[in-house]
């Protein structure tokens, strides 16, 4: 390995099971003195294959199929001559695997000088006192039906409340600022890399590797431009372009980053104004893949409820909201910022529909809970 | 009058002590000592039989907060903490090597509380270790064929443990009204 490298490559293992996994990590740590170390997918420099495993050949596929930067290990008991791909013989000996990692740090460093895009990219793995990002760990604001009206907007001439109007209720993502977003997201996750937002508007960064956002602007500059239809002509001015160049910007304002799931529910929850989106059918059951992580996103009206309510079993939207006694607006607004975060589907099968799960009996200690959540609201009882 | 209460468990440093400080109407009764075996390696001083607090309700009710202590040699007093207890909180700390298996720890200790009642799962610390994800979590969980609510949580904050409390009162009835 270079002595002149002061971290270690970071690795992540494909193919290998629970057993070989934790072996692998250990053997890098000791008898290769911490060469490199093992990380998450996401994190990684190098890919590393077990090529004797059941789906190897699928793996090393999709890995080349990629096209990354990153330099692959593959480990087997056959000889491999694979182009652009390091072979280590098993059992495998210590030189050889030092051998291979010297090989590899020294493609990614070539390979990055190559491409200037991702050469940026890995200096912005910043490494930034994870505690300065206050936006980021900040509790929830824990918002009640008086004042989330004016907190989210509404929609002129349409009243989401009345039965009747539903199936104008609905709103696409696409047509916001939140559905370029979205894409947006999806494309530096996919590169694994550090990407700039164009949007005529404010600067926005996104980094795929801490799952983070970090944007120049506040809430209400947020909100004002999230309720903002984009018009096709608007949006073929968006792009996306490494974010080198506004790295800056964002290490000297640590306090502008948002966790990326929380940024995008509160810009759902702006876009929506209280609708739902349009890939849903309101009539047909939806499910909560799991509860949203709400000390970090904003408590939108009966949220806890409604979640609880989703996990017990798929439900329609009119139907959560008659069961839980409350507007149709509260029920669309959570439904389509846990949409955004992809926690909502639509259940696919039929005895969702045919079976709904029972509403749950009265709790003999239904009052003293209630009083329980009073207290904890700080409501005086 | 009958007597609630709500138990805080999870490893040592979790938080649970500071978490029951944060929602409790009283100073909480601390039963720390000074931390003597491996433990000393993560605080100075650990609960050693259990942290009590009093949360009190209109009409003079009052939910009893008690908090396990972190220490597995401790386990014996689990069983009689939780009896008659509304729920558990379950507290992990993100900075330990294995947070996955304290949960499965816990959990499986748990589990026959935890089949007649529910649990909440907070996880502290994360502003110093990002990983896991919360969503990490819920793949584990996943695979224990569990889906409770599992929140970032800053145990020294009163609205991150309240909405904890919270989610575990709404997941035993959806339908209390706010």
């Amino acid at each position: 390995m270079n002595d002149k490298r002061k971290s270690p490559l970071k690795v992540v293992l494909h193919g290998m099971d629970g057993r070989t996994y934790k072996t692998m990590v250990m053997y890098l740590q000791g008898p290769c003195k911490g060469a490199a170390i093992v990380v998450e997918d996401i994190d990684a420099e190098v890919d590393m294959i077990d090529a004797d495993s059941v789906n190897a050949k699928t793996l090393l596929e999709q890995k080349q199929a990629e096209n990354s930067v990153r330099p692959i290990i593959v480990l087997s008991l056959k000889e491999q001559k694979l182009e652009n791909v390091l072979y280590v013989k098993k059992p495998v000996r210590t030189a050889e695997m030092l051998d291979a990692l010297a090989k590899a740090e020294a493609m990614l460093t070539a390979r990055q000088k190559s491409s200037g895009n991702v050469r940026a990219d890995r200096k912005l793995f910043i490494n930034t006192d994870e505690r300065k990002k206050t936006s980021k760990h900040q509790t929830a604001m824990h918002l009640d039906e008086g004042n989330f009206n004016a907190f989210m907007g509404s929609i002129p001439g349409l009243d989401v409340n009345d039965p009747k109007q539903f199936p104008n209720a609905f709103y696409n993502p696409k047509e916001y600022f939140q559905g370029y977003f979205q894409s947006a997201c999806l494309i530096a996750q996919t590169k694994k890399q550090v990407l700039h937002l164009n949007s005529g508007w404010k600067l926005l960064i996104i980094f795929p590797h801490n799952h983070e956002v970090w944007l120049d602007a506040d809430d209400k500059q947020l909100r004002s431009f999230a309720g903002l239809p984009i018009n096709n002509l608007s949006g073929e001015g968006m792009s996306l372009t490494p974010a080198s160049a506004h790295v800056l910007s964002a290490e000297n304002a640590p306090e502008k980053f948002h966790n990326l799931d929380a940024f995008l529910w509160k810009l759902a929850v702006w876009t929506s104004r209280g609708r739902y989106p349009v890939a849903l059918d309101i009539h047909k059951p939806v499910f909560l893949k799991h509860w949203p992580n709400f000390t970090r996103l904003i408590v939108t009206p009966h949220a806890l409820r409604i979640s609880a309510l989703l996990i017990a079993g798929p439900r329609t939207l009119p139907d959560i909201a008659e069961i839980l006694k409350i507007k149709p607006q509260y029920v669309f607004a959570f439904i389509s910022a846990a949409y955004a975060l992809g926690l909502i589907k639509q259940a696919k099968r039929q005895a969702d529909e045919i079976i709904q799960p029972p509403v749950s009996k009265n709790n003999e200690r239904q009052g003293l809970f209630t009083r329980i959540i009073s207290k904890l609201r700080g409501h005086k009882t | 009058m009958s007597q609630y209460k709500i138990i805080f468990t999870g490893p040592v440093g979790a938080g649970k002590t500071t978490a029951i400080e944060s929602i409790s109407d009283v100073p909480p009764v601390k039963t720390d000592a000074a931390a003597s075996d491996m433990t000393k390696n993560r605080k100075s001083s650990t609960t050693v039989a259990m942290d009590y607090g009093i949360m009190n309700l209109a009409g003079g009710e009052k939910i009893h907060l008690y908090g396990t202590p972190g220490q597995e040699r401790f386990d014996f007093m689990w069983d009689i903490l939780t009896t008659g207890g509304i729920g558990l909180i379950l507290l992990l700390d993100n900075t330990r090597t294995d947070p996955f298996q304290d949960m499965k720890f816990f959990l499986d200790s748990f589990q026959e509380f935890i089949k007649k009642t529910n649990v909440a799962i907070g996880v502290t610390q994360m502003d110093l270790s990002a990983k896991p994800a919360i969503n990490d979590y819920h793949i584990q969980l996943q695979g224990m064929g569990l889906k409770p609510p599992v929140f970032s949580v800053d145990a020294r904050v009163k609205n991150d443990v309240s909405l904890l409390v919270q989610s575990l009162l709404y997941s035993l009835d959806p339908e209390l009204e706010e």
